[in-house]
């Protein structure tokens, strides 16, 4: 296959007991590309999330990424190799400031966190306040993130998977709970980062003006089952991708 | 205020009489073991029910040594720190793998098999006969001169415990306090940080139970039991697990009140029993978690991190 898709994902399928969740997915996402899964919920979006990032073990089908087979890889291990998520609901560390946030994922990804006698905070200075300033997070350094409002943890979920400096990031919902000027914000961020660093993004999202707005390719899931795929028009103008998801809305 | 706390200990033994400076000892001894065992309660959020068997084969581990070799106390003590180590590698290796009250019961079940294993063995350990005549060399054989080693010892150990908890092998013990998921996504090998945990805390336990014997002149096999096990349980939640030195303001009060009631009752497990159900219901977050609400905001902010604990 060519070498120019970063995600390839073949057969993916996942069951939870006798509950088929995610069937014979077939999936490439090219190096560079934004990309958006939609579907309704309990479609299988974050599953396949779950599935790419090794939170979840795969039951059938394999998933590689830069021509590495990382089927069932541990999470750590995933993660190292390029691939970070942002969660749906935010997933931080809730009784350390937003900078300590920040900075304990920038340490992990300069690999300092063996170190044992230098102050940790003295370290990653530069890089944890350049991503707060990024993210639009630098009013709340000190700020205990168990009590950011939703949008913040939301942008800080963001600064947590950009400081791991990922060649694939996923995108859980990114803007799930922030206001329309902070939805914009973000992505616009997301598109910059794209542009500047070659970044390839991949994301589920439920408003539609965000799928269209910013996605250059789209994915439909229903039912665990992967029923269209194009660019937005293509996918719009699709009769199945309609029926399930789309709808009425278009 | 630490800098305070040391020139007071310093002072304190020209003050009280010998019976309390053997308090004092104590206090700093176990002091040492309750902060080593709160790198894995408040740093890390994991409840070790075991901590006492690296304790006790840090004890040993001299005891022997210094009865049966002859070796020097200097020697044993490092010598005690590698063992405890490596049997904290052993048993942690299988601790790591779970968490909350399954990685309580497991480090209880090993604790507990290290205490047979010492209690059996007669040939070796002595049994429950203990060993005796662990006397340190002539010139720490009063009570003050041993009494200035351990603080010694203790305030090396402590601060490069202190170093290590800030250090951000420290942060990423607090991040798999509060998220251990989210921390594998930034892509740490959590069970691997944790045994590396494990096995800094039994090191530092070993230490702590190194210098418990010359200072007692025997060790005995009930150093390892889980009750010994429940002492820097109990401290860490009495003087407060979030703050660096909350388990050793523990250890001076368990310790004092426990020199106090003996004195009077033998029904010391009556009084502490009480006590740990006030502190429970009273003072979540233990005294210094208390103190801080309260007075804290008085000064500049304070976060309910470990941020500010040692300074």
């Amino acid at each position: 296959m060519a070498n120019d898709n970063i995600l390839q994902v073949e057969h993916l399928s996942k069951a939870f007991h006798k509950y088929q969740v995610l069937t014979d997915v077939n999936y490439n996402l090219p190096k560079g590309e934004i990309a958006a899964i939609i579907g309704p919920n309990g479609a299988g979006k974050t599953t396949f999330f779950n599935l790419v990032t090794g939170y979840h073990a795969v039951s059938g089908g394999t998933v590689t990424f830069m021509d590495k087979n990382i089927t069932n890889w541990s999470r750590h291990k995933i993660a190292r190799t390029g691939i970070t998520r942002a969660f749906q609901v935010s997933n931080i560390y809730p009784k350390l400031t937003t900078y300590e946030n920040v900075r304990q994922s920038v340490l992990a990804q300069q690999k300092k966190t063996l170190n044992f006698f230098t102050p940790a905070r003295k370290l990653a200075r530069n890089e944890t306040l350049e991503l707060l300033d990024i993210t639009g997070l630098s009013e709340f350094r000190d700020t205990e993130a168990g009590i950011l409002s939703q949008g913040d943890k939301k942008k800080l979920e963001l600064a947590l998977a950009l400081a791991s400096k990922p060649s694939l990031l996923l995108l859980d919902e990114p803007t799930a709970g922030m206001s329309s000027e902070e939805t914009h914000n973000t992505m616009e961020l997301v598109k910059r980062l794209n542009k500047e660093i070659g970044l390839t993004i991949l994301f589920t999202e439920h408003d539609i003006s965000v799928i269209f707005g910013y996605a250059r390719k789209l994915s439909v899931l229903h039912q665990g089952v992967l029923v269209a795929e194009g660019t937005p028009e293509e996918v719009r103008n699709n009769k199945e991708a309609q029926q399930c998801y789309l709808g009425e809305e278009i | 205020m630490p800098a305070a706390l040391f020139v007071l200990a310093l002072i304190l033994p020209f003050i009280v009489r010998e019976f309390w400076v053997h308090v004092l000892n104590e206090i700093l001894i176990l002091g040492l073991f309750a902060l080593s065992f709160n790198m894995i309660f408040g740093y890390m959020g994991q409840l070790s029910f075991g901590h006492a068997a690296y304790y006790g084969v840090g004890a040993y581990t001299t005891g022997l040594l210094m009865v049966k070799a002859n070796w020097p106390l200097f020697v044993t003590l490092p010598i005690s720190m590698v063992t405890a180590g490596i049997c904290a590698l052993i048993l942690g290796y299988f601790c790591v793998r779970l968490r909350g009250i399954y990685f309580a019961i497991l480090t209880m079940a090993f604790g507990q098999l290290v205490f047979y294993i010492i209690f059996q063995w007669y040939s070796f350990t002595g049994g429950d006969n203990g060993l005796q005549g662990i006397n340190p060399p002539a010139w720490l054989f009063k009570t003050n001169p041993y009494y200035f080693f351990t603080l010694v010892v203790v305030t090396i150990g402590a601060i490069i415990l202190w170093f290590i908890s800030e250090s951000p092998f420290g942060y990423t013990m607090r991040t798999i306090r509060d998220n251990t998921e989210r921390t594998e996504f930034i892509g740490i090998n959590v069970q691997r940080y944790m045994l590396i945990n494990f096995v800094i805390a039994g090191m530092f336990a070993g230490l702590a139970g190194a210098i418990w014997g010359p200072f007692n002149r025997s060790v005995a096999p009930d150093l390892c039991s889980w009750q010994h096990s429940g002492g820097p349980v109990f401290m860490a939640i009495l003087g407060g697990p979030h703050y660096f030195l909350g388990p050793m303001l523990g250890s001076v009060i368990y310790t004092l009140l426990n020199a106090f009631v003996t004195g009077y009752t033998e029904y010391w497990p009556l009084v502490s029993g009480t006590v740990i159900i006030i502190v429970v219901l009273l003072l979540p977050g233990g005294v210094l978690g208390v103190y801080k609400e309260k007075f804290g905001h008085l000064k500049s902010k304070e976060s309910t991190t470990l941020e500010h604990g040692g300074s």
